[in-house]
């Protein structure tokens, strides 16, 4: 195969873009090194959460554009925001999971609670993780399961009940399920819902535990190949709100997303390609001429007239501050910008405060392009957690960041297919 | 306000205190054993975790190699719990004098240190990760000590002989009657009740500190200078046997495996105040530097943690400079009914945690005789609860001792830190003796969030189950979470790169991306 776009990264902001090439007839090989940072992320889309003084952010999609460089938001066209988040629910609803929906416009953020019962805002979420916010459950049972060491309902409902929003909560614990021989984890419990039965008892053991007018929230467990149908079922055994707090990796949700969209990849024709360590590229004419893959030990040279880098960022190894104090990108070597030097101060004292080397990430043009030795390569954008200027997990961006940057790079590729008219 | 009357007040729970508090229970004293903090919070927990072996002090200090020596043997016996029998090296890299390993056996010999030259290529067998050119070396029975299992250890041994443990309770004044100290009065840092303790000793084991309580008791002189020291803890077992570079004694030339981790140090920098902790980037840059030296491909790997902790170099203002030059690291007693003609009060400082025995025992023998008593120390001879059995503690025993019992799979004792292999039982057992709300005391305990993660996982379990099962109201322990990351922080960023760093963004995003722990209620603002 001749791809067409070569995407190197399998998180949310590469499959982003893989998906949307290949549904406009490209042919796309995506380049994976591990199973990606779906995986470990709770899959809901923080498109922007809090704003540089702290306050709650009500219209995401407005304070996202107002946001300058080099903040990645600034990096792409106005419309490209809005219309990434009208993108990805269309995706979902078009994937393999039969009932399983994104809810929330991007105009007004959701009110979601954390598994320590904080309230985080988000814009996007799975419609079973949607149902949570606190404006709509005033009164909430908080559920864990005997033996689930990352959830803990009675935290999380005091917390809940002492916070900002008029919510009154409670907790329980379910007993750990007959016939489940694993340890309850989220990941287990949600393969062992995926069995009809089990999630009908596991709604027999809700009612016994409810009272009436309360909302009933779970860890993020409702079922891994037909969480819409699981959350269904107790919906309509129980008669009232349900909803799930996503927790700690591995993360049920993110992993829902990630079967969705490599199933959408493969549907449209893409490649995924597992276990693939770019490890350099050939640059000519100030564009990636070809990249040097590593698959399995082997030594592979990949070409295509488009490049999508989506490696993440410090988290997935793809930008490393090394012992001599310098922050490099590790596949291709790209420029970073905003990293401190060697001798600078690279963080602060407070575990929750600003730290200079947080904003560094690959360094970008306007239309996302990375720099090599100088050079802007024309034919390369880098999306997701690569890009530097933000503090994503403070600002609460992520998702928002990659599902935005992702969408925007397919556009830009498409744009150059179109200019070049190279045929689909 | 509470009163308590007692034998003997020890200010100062390190190993210092706490070996005074032991070696003097079992002499059959009421004794009390204070500390502001929690045990070995101060100089005691702030080491490289090494039982020298005298092998260092040989050729330099020949009366620290034989009190070294003397002290390994003793707590083979009487502490083995808390001792891994790593044994230790001496290693000529290419930058050490060859020559000095000559004048090393010479040393050892002299000092009763046992030693033997052995092949560098036998080492190398052994240790693959030290430099190929090393050139000699020879073994020493050096090996590693786990300072908070050795405190409470101590502890433990101090209450089970009717004694009073009091941690967090802070030495505000010491009381005098006429020329005579008659005990102290503590304040609970924690509720702030005070707390007046009638002894009829009081033994001042504050160590780096012990200046600041000598001044509340009105004596002169007594001029601790802090000798801060960074070290280094990495990520693996890099070695499995105690490194000391073949040379004079310096900064950062022996690498310690203890526990899951290698520790390299140190540095020495005299400080202004026992309370100055600053990790100075050129020192750890030092350290990475100096641990190249021995293991090539040092600096690239993964460093865990960094801290540093304050040598008590006691300087005698009451005496001239000559004489300070000889005692600056070796401990010092003073008896302040000879020195200062005041009673009831003795100050223990200076020494290393290898000694902690025989200055205990110095300073009660010294205490008895103030006191007319002639009753003898036993600690050579009396084993820590725990260390009875007389077997070493290995590296590979918690992980075994699960399996064997079955616990890895057994459902309720599911594990809670699985870096340092932790179980809910276990932590749950700790929260409901210790009483603590602190998951900073409960680490010093078990070892919880000290692995590669750092608390990434269990930091957040932990303060569930503070929550769920000690009782802590919700603001309490979303105080305890915030506290302890920060605490981990602290000892974190001065050293964070490569891989380490890309666990703290891990944690970054589970914390503040998934949690939003920074906006939990009553969290500073709320």
């Amino acid at each position: 195969m001749n791809p067409d776009a070569i995407v190197i990264g399998a998180g949310l902001s590469g499959l982003t873009s893989a998906v949307r090439l290949a549904e406009a007839g490209r042919k796309v090989i995506v380049l994976a090194k591990g199973s990606g940072a779906l995986t470990l992320a709770p899959a809901t889309i923080d498109v922007l959460g809090y704003g540089s003084g702290g306050q709650v952010v009500d219209d995401p999609i407005r304070a996202a554009l107002l946001k300058a460089a080099p903040h990645p938001y600034s990096r792409v066209a106005p419309s490209t925001v809005e219309d990434a988040l009208a993108w990805l629910p269309d995706a979902v609803a078009r994937g393999p999971l039969s009932g399983y929906r994104y809810e929330g416009s991007g105009a007004r953020n959701l009110l979601l609670p954390t598994a320590l019962g904080a309230v985080k805002p988000s814009a996007l979420a799975p419609a079973s993780i949607a149902a949570g916010d606190v404006r709509g459950t005033p009164k909430v049972l908080v559920v864990g399961v005997d033996g689930m060491k990352d959830f803990h309902p009675a935290l999380i409902a005091d917390n809940l009940s002492a916070g900002a929003y008029a919510v009154s909560a409670r907790a329980a614990t379910l007993p750990r399920p007959n016939g489940l021989a694993l340890e309850p984890g989220a990941l287990n419990l949600a393969r062992f819902l995926d069995r009809e039965a089990n999630a009908q008892a596991l709604a027999e053991r809700l009612r016994e535990l409810v009272r009436d007018d309360e909302a009933i929230a779970v860890p993020a467990m409702l079922g891994l190949k037909r969480p819409g149908q699981t959350w269904q079922i107790l919906r309509d055994s129980l008669k009232r709100t349900i909803y799930e707090i996503p927790t700690l990796p591995p993360s049920v949700p993110g992993m829902r997303l990630l079967d969705v969209l490599k199933t959408l990849l493969r549907q449209a024709g893409g490649q995924f390609i597992n276990n693939a360590v770019v490890t350099g590229c050939r640059v000519e004419d100030e564009a990636i001429a070809a990249i040097t893959v590593r698959i399995s030990g082997h030594e592979r040279t990949y070409s295509a007239p488009q490049y999508v880098i989506a490696t993440g960022g410090v988290a997935s190894g793809a930008v490393a501050l090394g012992s001599d104090w310098v922050t490099r990108e590790m596949a291709l070597g790209l420029e970073i910008d905003n990293a401190p030097r060697p001798g600078q101060r690279r963080f602060g004292d407070d575990y929750l405060g600003r730290h200079p080397i947080a904003q560094a990430g690959i360094g970008v043009d306007g239309a996302l392009r990375p720099r090599l030795a100088g050079t802007v390569l024309a034919n390369a954008r880098v999306v997701g957690a690569s890009l530097g200027g933000a503090e994503p997990w403070r600002e609460k961006s992520g998702d928002g960041i990659s599902l935005v940057t992702g969408y925007a790079a397919a556009t830009l590729a498409l744009d150059a297919f179109d200019r070049k008219a190279v045929p689909a | 306000m509470k009163d308590i009357s007692t034998d003997l007040l020890v200010i100062g729970g390190g190993a210092t205190g706490a070996g005074v508090a032991w070696d003097a229970a079992l002499r059959g004293y009421r004794t009390v054993l204070a500390d502001s903090l929690d045990l070995g919070q101060g100089t005691s927990g702030r080491f490289h975790g090494m039982l020298h072996s005298g092998g260092r002090y040989a050729v330099k200090d020949p009366r620290a190699a034989r009190e070294c020596i003397d002290e390994n043997k003793i707590l083979r016996k009487v502490a083995t719990a808390t001792i891994e029998d790593t044994g230790g090296l001496f290693v000529s890299t290419p930058q050490d004098p060859i020559e000095f390993g000559d004048e090393l056996l010479q040393g050892c010999r002299d000092t009763g240190v046992p030693i033997a030259e052995i092949d560098p290529a036998e080492v190398l067998r052994d240790e693959p990760r030290l430099d190929p050119r090393i050139k000699r070396a020879f073994t020493v029975p050096d090996a590693s000590i786990d300072a908070w299992k050795l405190l409470n250890a101590l502890a433990d041994g101090v209450r089970a002989r009717a004694g009073t443990v009091l941690t967090y309770h802070r030495c505000i004044a010491v009381h005098r009657d006429g020329d005579e100290v008659t005990g102290a009065m503590l304040r609970d840092v924690r509720s702030g009740e005070e707390v007046r303790v009638h002894a009829r000793f009081t033994i001042n084991a504050a160590g780096a500190w012990a200046g600041q309580i000598a001044d509340l008791a009105g004596i002169e002189g007594v001029h601790i200078v802090p000798g801060r020291g960074i070290m280094i803890a990495m990520n693996h077992r890099i070695v499995n046997t105690v490194v000391n570079r073949c040379a004079r004694p310096a900064d950062g030339d022996i690498l310690v495996p203890i526990r899951t981790v290698s520790v390299i140090g140190t540095t020495d920098v005299h400080s202004d105040s026992p309370d100055d902790l600053t990790v100075d980037q050129a020192e750890v840059d030092q350290m990475l530097d100096a641990g190249e030296v021995m293991v090539p491909g040092f600096r690239d790997s993964r460093a865990l943690r960094v801290w540093a902790g304050v040598r008590p170099l006691f300087e005698d203002k009451k005496q001239d400079e000559a004489s300070n030059r000889d005692i600056s690291r070796a401990h010092a007693l003073l008896d302040h009914a000879q020195r200062d003609g005041v009673g009831g009060f003795i100050t223990i400082t200076g020494g290393k945690l290898t000694t902690f025995r025989l200055m205990a025992e110095e300073a009660v023998n010294a205490m008895c005789a103030q006191l007319g008593d002639d009753r003898a120390c036993t600690t050579a001879k009396t084993p820590l609860p725990g260390s009875e059995a007389g077997d070493y503690y290995d590296v590979g025993a918690r992980l075994r001792n699960r399996e064997r019992r079955g616990e890895l799979t057994s459902p309720g004792n599911e594990l809670i830190c699985e870096c340092e292999l932790i179980s809910r039982e276990k932590l749950v057992t700790e929260m409901e003796s210790s009483g603590t709300t602190n998951l900073d005391d409960i680490r010093r305990a078990l070892r919880l969030a000290m692995g590669p993660c750092q608390g990434g996982f269990c930091i957040y379990r932990a303060t569930g189950l503070l929550h769920a099962v000690d009782g802590l109201d919700n603001v309490q322990a979303n105080r305890s979470l915030r506290e302890f990351l920060d605490e981990r922080w602290r000892g974190s960023w001065p050293i964070l790169h490569g891989d380490q760093l890309r666990q703290s963004r891990l944690d970054d995003w589970i914390y503040q991306g998934l949690l939003d722990v920074e906006h939990l209620p009553a969290s500073d603002s709320a």
